[in-house]
């Protein structure tokens, strides 16, 4: 089996028909992912014995006539995200033999579905960033050209065949990001789609739990299982409604896109260039597609950034050394607690605690969190007014190529590269960021965003692109 | 110069829920550290908070029941500080708009005119853990059983004028809660606990002078003391021409006074942001007065209702209702026994003096309502005198066995056989030839006296109506 040109419903079906066994796509998935995962970094820990034991049980299930939608579907989980049989490092180097005593549910709802977790992957430290960069056990490398970051190791898994889906986070733009470094599709779902229980979230307003795939069928696939309400989350009382579940037949004929012109006059000519071609095969899909105003963005990425260092820094506090993480050798209590932290949060969690706590002292409460809540409301509004005049919305996901592991990194620079993707996580809105065409060796994706639930449409239009534009990565992929 | 007192106080009180507030965790007290913990209480990361509705019924009740305006839509904020009582690193409490607002509630002054005393909040918030500090310092320990624990905290206006004022409120605040059903309010066990706020101002002036905060007090008395104490000091600063320092004070029980514990100053700022882990708490017009439809009878109403219901003198109904507990207990003895005057006057006598001699309020007794019906139903069948009564009483109520138990096991049953009492009578007569003579010549007084020779033959155990009729037939027979 090509786990390429295999499609998540298809190795299903044919473990149910006895074409091969969960047990076989397992085995070849784990043996990709062990070839790989020296070179590129991809998996903090592997799931091996485990996930082999976990497919024979399926095996046996099939045998007795059960049906299960995700049979023998191995799964790559973000280290951020709990799952109980694995330690969870959540990237940080003060939790390096961290059992959490509870699975996530998206991660329970995957395994009830016949789904393997097959290992965690990398991230950056605390999940500050979108590089993966800042991780303890160093950068996962892009398949497509090794001396860049993948941006995010889940996605290199999939592009890989070291994993068929990947489970990730996405606060400001990672999962998105990571997938368009990578070539494959990304989908951050509609705020309280999918239970964040069990994902250690540094921004509580911003935070998701997402699906990284090779096409949008495929991450439909999963989304069908892990999405709704979840009493362990109440932010999932918004999907209560089991109805905006049901898979309706997107009619896509006459489909209206808008498109933020202005937004790239500034992008380099080859991020023109892509926006462009998907433009025109948008157009002989007989998509229209019309020009939006989104005026917000500068705006969205700060607020985005005042209140989510406000979040870390409060999310972050019980991160002591005695609570949780390990407790560095000291000689007194202060001591312990400042290097204990410093450990356990890093270079850029040891900022946006400081920044944040900054951000929300009296003096300045008002000036920046208050004016933020207060753009963030803003912001929501500007793209519902914008999806008044349109179906769906076609955006860049970023304006640069994955940094090169060489380069030294400056926090604000990489914050900047936000500019597309924080201002949607702001929305609330569904987006999907997928495989959009090639900048030299390296892929790059745009996304597409949509009103609330409208997750079938964005995997089924971002299809019409992967169709035409899935690349593999060669070399030392 | 005379000196104005003014006092406002901020209370905590336990809700009596099932669970604790943001988890499904038991909230009732159990001696075994971090036994009712669970992720979310223990602030693991990717476990959130979910909101306890019946902690916001009783919040609500609570409210209600102090006459506050409720807000349709309230906010849960994190009032961030690290120490390691909070597993999270900070507090889930309401401070930007609290449930309940421009509340107040009716005291006697120290004059015995009607007070009203006005409640500025009410508010929801998450208890934190307790921390053990190993003797020596030696190390801590710390037990989340109470991390979560939901509390209302009710802050007054300054609107209290004497420590004796501020005890009365307290009182009254006690009882609305426990009427509402929404807190035991017990003092020493830490289900109410209760700071001050207090300063001085000379009479007349309309500013407030700088105040000083009281922490530590667990009894209404400690409030009290710690208030006269305090306003002694201050007023001891002030004539001496310096200036009261605004701090925090710790009352030390012991000492009977207060320590410096922390300059307000070092204040802390809480950095309080709304919770994005909780959505707002919303309610609707039609659950409010729902709410406000069904609040609990509150103690006078129910000591009127005891008036006139159950034909109680006005004192009677008093006593009873003075704790809703008692009442309870009251009403729960009625079931099974229907005569109030008859179980009015058990409780404010026998029952009340047990109580107040073991320090229990009628809840926490092993003698139950139904433990008092009985002895009552056990004296009217003859089976027991009531002075047997009294001593069955105190006997059940020391061991926790019933009375019938008491009775059985004791040999108490009261001596009804005709034949039996007969002899002992004739016996009493013989060796009393005196009283009988005396009897005869008119003097029907000592026929107490004799009654109490057949009792104490019997060990009280003879039933005192026949004896009567027993020593009546013989006397007149002699």
């Amino acid at each position: 089996m090509d786990l390429r040109n295999l499609s998540v419903c298809q190795a299903a079906e044919d473990i149910h028909n006895g074409e091969y066994t969960a047990h076989d796509l397992i085995e070849k998935t784990l043996e990709n992912g062990s070839l790989l995962n020296e070179s590129l970094n991809i998996f903090i820990h592997q799931a091996g014995v485990d996930a082999l034991e976990q497919a024979k049980a399926i095996d046996l299930r099939i045998e007795k006539g059960e049906k299960l939608p995700l049979a023998g579907i191995p799964v790559a989980v973000k280290d951020d995200i709990c799952y109980g049989v694995l330690p969870t490092t959540f990237g940080s180097g003060g939790f390096s033999d961290f059992y959490s005593p509870y699975t996530a549910t998206a991660v329970e709802r995957l395994m009830e579905a016949g789904a393997i977790v097959v290992g965690k992957t990398n991230l950056d430290n605390m999940s500050l960033g979108s590089s993966t960069t800042s991780s303890p056990k160093g950068a996962t490398i892009n398949p497509w050209d090794n001396s860049r970051a993948a941006g995010s190791a889940g996605a290199v898994a999939v592009i890989t065949g070291a994993a068929m889906v990947a489970l990730e986070s996405d606060s400001g733009g990672a999962l998105r990001q990571g997938a368009s470094s990578c070539g494959v599709a990304g989908l951050r779902p509609t705020g309280g789609l999918v239970s964040r229980h069990g994902l250690n979230l540094h921004s509580s307003s911003f935070g998701q739990i997402g699906v990284t795939a090779l096409t949008g069928k495929n991450i439909d696939a999963v989304i069908q299982v892990i999405a709704g309400y979840d009493q362990y989350d109440a932010s999932t009382l918004i999907s209560k409604d089991e109805s905006i579940l049901e898979v309706e037949p997107v009619a896509i004929e006459n489909l209206k896109i808008g498109f933020p012109q202005s937004l790239i006059e500034g992008l380099e000519p080859e991020f023109k260039a892509i926006c462009q071609e998907t433009i025109n095969l948008f157009k002989e899909q007989g998509f229209e597609i019309s020009d939006i105003s989104l005026k917000m963005l500068p705006e969205a990425l700060r607020a985005y950034y005042v209140i989510a260092q406000a979040e870390a820094s409060s999310n972050h506090a019980r991160f002591d050394g005695i609570r949780f993480g390990s407790a560095s050798e000291a000689d007194n209590l202060e001591e312990l607690y400042l290097k204990s932290r410093s450990n356990i949060l890093g270079r850029e969690g040891r900022q946006r605690s400081i920044y944040g706590t900054y951000l929300l002292n009296k003096g300045n409460f008002d000036l920046y969190y208050r004016q933020a809540l207060k753009v963030w409301n803003l912001v929501r509004r500007e793209f519902g007014l914008a999806l008044t005049g349109c179906e769906l919305l076609l955006m860049p996901v970023v304006k640069n190529l994955p940094p090169l592991l060489s380069e030294g990194k400056d926090l604000i620079s990489s914050w900047e590269e936000d500019i597309f993707c924080a201002p949607v996580s702001l929305s609330g809105l569904p987006a999907l960021s997928f495989p959009a065409g090639m900048i030299g060796e390296l892929p790059a994706g745009l996304q597409l965003v949509g009103p609330p639930f409208s997750e079938k449409t964005l995997t089924t239009v971002s299809d019409i692109v992967v169709r035409n534009k899935q690349l593999f990565p060669h070399g030392k992929a | 110069m005379e000196y104005e007192v003014v006092i406002g106080l901020e209370v905590h009180v336990e809700l009596m829920t099932e669970s604790k507030l943001f988890c499904p965790c038991p909230n009732h007290f159990v001696p075994e550290p971090n036994v009712h913990t669970c992720p979310v209480c223990l602030g693991f990361p990717g476990a959130f908070p979910r909101l306890n509705s019946e902690a916001v019924q009783q919040a609500l009740t609570a409210s209600l029941a102090l006459n506050c305006d409720i807000a349709l839509s309230s906010y849960f904020d994190r009032k961030n500080y690290f120490y390691p009582d909070m597993p999270k690193g900070y507090q889930i409490s309401q401070y930007y708009e609290p449930i309940g607002s421009n509340g107040h509630l009716t005291i006697e002054d120290d004059h015995g005119s009607i007070k009203k005393i006005r409640i500025g909040r009410v508010h929801m918030e998450e208890d934190a853990g307790k921390l053990v500090h190993a003797a020596g310092g030696n190390g801590s320990k710390v037990d989340y059983n109470r991390a979560g624990v939901p509390l209302v905290e009710i802050v007054t206006e300054p609107d209290l004028r004497s420590p004796g004022e501020s005890r009365r409120y307290l009182e009254q605040l006690k009882s609305i809660l426990q009427y509402a059903g929404v807190s035991d309010c017990k003092m020493e066990e830490g289900s109410l606990r209760c700071d001050a706020n207090i300063s001085l101002r000379p009479k007349g002036s309309e500013t407030f002078g700088s105040k000083t905060e009281l922490k530590n007090m667990n009894s209404f008395k400690a409030v009290e003391k710690s208030l006269e104490h305090e306003i002694q000091r201050q007023s001891d600063v002030l004539k001496s021409g310096e200036e009261v320092i605004s701090q925090t004070l710790r009352w030390e029980e012991d000492k009977q006074e207060t320590i410096v514990m922390r300059s307000k100053l070092e204040a802390h700022d809480y950095r309080c942001f709304t919770d994005p882990e909780l959505s707002p708490l919303v309610l609707t017009a039609e659950a409010v007065e729902k709410a406000r439809a069904t609040l609990p009878e509150m103690a006078e109403a129910r000591a009127a209702r005891f008036k006139s219901g159950y034909n109680l003198p006005e004192y009677d109904a008093g006593v009873l209702t003075a704790s809703r507990c008692l009442a309870d207990y009251f009403e729960a003895c009625l079931e099974s026994y229907n005569n109030p005057k008859e179980v009015s006057n058990w409780i404010m006598g026998e029952l009340l003096a047990r109580l107040n001699a073991a320090g229990l309020e009628a809840d926490q007794s092993s003698f139950l309502p139904e433990h008092l019906a009985e002895l009552l139903q056990m004296i009217d069948e003859n089976l027991i005198s009531g002075k047997i009564g009294k001593e069955v009483l105190e006997k059940a109520f020391e061991s926790g066995q019933s009375p019938r138990t008491v009775v059985e096991e004791e040999g108490l049953l009261q001596i009804s056989d005709q034949g039996e009492l007969e002899e002992i009578v004739d016996k009493v007569v013989a060796a009393n030839p005196d009283s009988v003579e005396k009897y005869r010549v008119g003097t029907t007084k000592v026929i107490g006296f004799l009654v109490g020779q057949v009792m104490k033959e019997t060990k009280g155990k003879a039933n005192p109506k026949l004896v009567n009729e027993l020593l009546l037939k013989k006397l007149k027979q002699v």
